[in-house]
């Protein structure tokens, strides 16, 4: 007895957290046979089991692959681009004055707005195949990645771009070599971020204008009241962007150790 | 020599204005001077200015924001009636936050937008799918923050308030309350972007009204001047709330505090 005590006391976050999430999905499964659900509701009704089963047939049948596939291709190429833009524009944006007073009103203005709303407009351009997809993408996670870079390249230490200007350095190496790896910890900071908008992008951008795709799938599923593959498509998602935040949370926390006390403390 | 010091000291908002009125005037020149191109693709400042003074002069995009508004405030306010207490729990309760904690951070970190053409099927196409959504998508900013304002909440005030016979409520509304105020505010400011998001496809994906569903008709129509100007308005109302809930945020905590949006 005191040995499970303090077998739970040891594991109490993880036993509470997980036992809440089991028992959520327990309590889900068990809905009808508890209780007959009338006919309006169980035909939005699934199970668990339900959804693992239907997940299973669309494995055989090769659908989630192809599905997946092109939503991949949609959101790496998308995010890429992000990262080619992003990153030397919020570099040159923190460090010279005039562009950066030049260019704050558009960036301001288009991180407060939720780019969504340029869909229809990307639609019009880019057609429904991946392009407008992949522009979807692109807008989404731009920003974060842009003004987290800029968020960095600001905070650099003033001593140290003084100290590598009065060896001679000129801009490019002080941004070699004091302002990008001072910049990283916040630059993978915006990453996170953008991950997230870029998840948003491909998945809202699927629903509207796509015949392929997971979010594709699951416009379609619902329009069917196909209710299992809508929630097999929703919890890939969940389970992607669980899996990409736990990796770039890793990277975060792995950068972020060497950093402030040493850089304060010499 | 003096305007010369007078530049330096406004350097910033004078180059921002005249980079947006430059970039408006360059836009307008390019198209109606050097190229031409398909008014079907493109269209330019003063005919996307035409089209707003049509829309607010013939009360066409009232009627839209205000069918959008009514689904955001009660998705919105639900939000903030359910998430504050929430959090506020998660935060003081060890147990609460052990159990309800992991379960969050999952929804908080998906795209839970993926699960709007459900919600739209089960709650039609009128307020009540669209609110669902609002809320499901704002709520998670409210519970975070609410739970990080408690937890840095200071231990010292806490027990001077038990030292002198507070109870518990005493805490949660003379300590608690004051000191997540300024968590409040960054967890709207993020919970009403991502408010609008689900407006947006709540109202993309289905709908006979709204600002989001004039947007998608104008894309449709080929209506592009329309198109722009209803996007410019809601860019507009966008930057008026969130920049004004980061000034609000400075006022009330000059330190950077709150959780970034996910």
């Amino acid at each position: 007895m005191r040995a499970l005590a303090n077998f739970y006391r040891e594991r109490e976050p993880a036993i509470l957290g997980g036992g809440f999430i089991l028992s959520l999905i327990l309590a889900w499964q068990s809905v009808p046979s508890l209780v007959s659900l009338p006919q309006g509701i169980s035909l939005f009704f699934t199970t668990p089991v339900e959804v693992i089963k239907a997940f299973h047939q669309l494995v055989v049948q090769n659908q989630i692959q192809s599905h997946f596939y092109v939503s991949a291709v949609e959101f790496i190429v998308g995010l890429a681009l992000a990262i080619l833009v992003g990153l030397p524009l919020g570099l040159v944006m923190g460090r010279s004055k005039i562009l950066d007073a030049m260019l704050d009103p558009f960036v301001t203005a288009f991180n407060a707005t939720p780019r969504l709303i340029f869909l229809p407009l990307l639609i019009l351009w880019f057609g429904i195949g991946i392009w407008s997809k992949i522009t979807i993408v692109f807008v989404g996670a731009v920003f974060p990645l842009l003004i987290n870079t800029y968020e960095g390249v600001k905070n650099v230490d003033r001593v140290l771009v003084n100290v590598v200007r009065s060896f001679g350095a000129n801009e490019w190496q002080t941004m070699k070599t004091v302002v990008l790896p001072n910049s990283v910890p916040y630059i993978v900071v915006g990453l996170r971020l953008a991950i997230g908008r870029a998840l948003l992008g491909v998945v809202v951008g699927e629903f509207f204008a796509a015949s392929r795709g997971l979010g594709y799938m699951i416009a379609n599923a619902a329009t069917n009241y196909k209710v299992d593959v809508v929630f097999v498509g929703v919890t890939i998602f969940m389970g992607l962007s669980l899996i990409l935040t736990y990796f770039v949370k890793k990277l975060e926390s792995r950068l972020s150790r060497w950093r402030p006390e040493t850089a304060k403390n010499f | 020599m003096a305007l010369r010091d007078r530049y330096y000291e406004h350097q910033r908002p004078i180059l921002g204005t005249v980079s947006v009125i430059g970039f408006f005037l360059l836009w307008e020149w390019l198209l109606t001077s050097v190229v031409t191109v398909d008014p079907f693709f493109l269209t330019q400042p003063s005919k996307v200015a035409a089209a707003a003074k049509e829309l607010f002069l013939g009360g066409a995009i009232w009627q839209d924001l205000a069918v959008s508004s009514k689904a955001f405030l009660w998705g919105f306010s639900a939000a903030v009636i359910v998430g504050i207490p929430t959090g506020v729990f998660m935060g003081w309760r060890r147990r609460a936050e052990y159990t309800l904690d992991p379960f969050f951070t999952a929804l908080y970190a998906s795209p839970l937008v993926a699960l709007a053409p459900l919600l739209i099927i089960i709650f039609g196409v009128g307020l009540t799918g669209k609110v669902v959504l609002v809320f499901l998508l704002a709520v998670f900013p409210f519970i975070f923050n609410a739970f990080a304002g408690v937890k840095s909440t200071d231990r010292l005030l806490v027990n001077v308030v038990r030292s002198f016979g507070g109870k518990e409520k005493d805490i949660y509304w003379k300590v608690i309350l004051p000191s997540i105020l300024p968590y409040m505010v960054a967890g709207a400011r993020i919970a009403i972007g991502r408010g609008i998001v689900g407006i947006i496809v709540g109202e993309f994906y289905a709908a006979s009204e709204g600002i989001g569903f004039a947007i998608s008709r104008f894309g449709d129509t080929y209506r592009l001047p329309e198109m722009f100007a209803a996007i410019l308005v809601l860019m507009i109302l966008a930057v008026v709330f969130t920049e004004g809930l980061r000034k609000l945020e400075n006022v009330l905590a000059p330190w950077k505090i709150g959780q970034e949006a996910r």
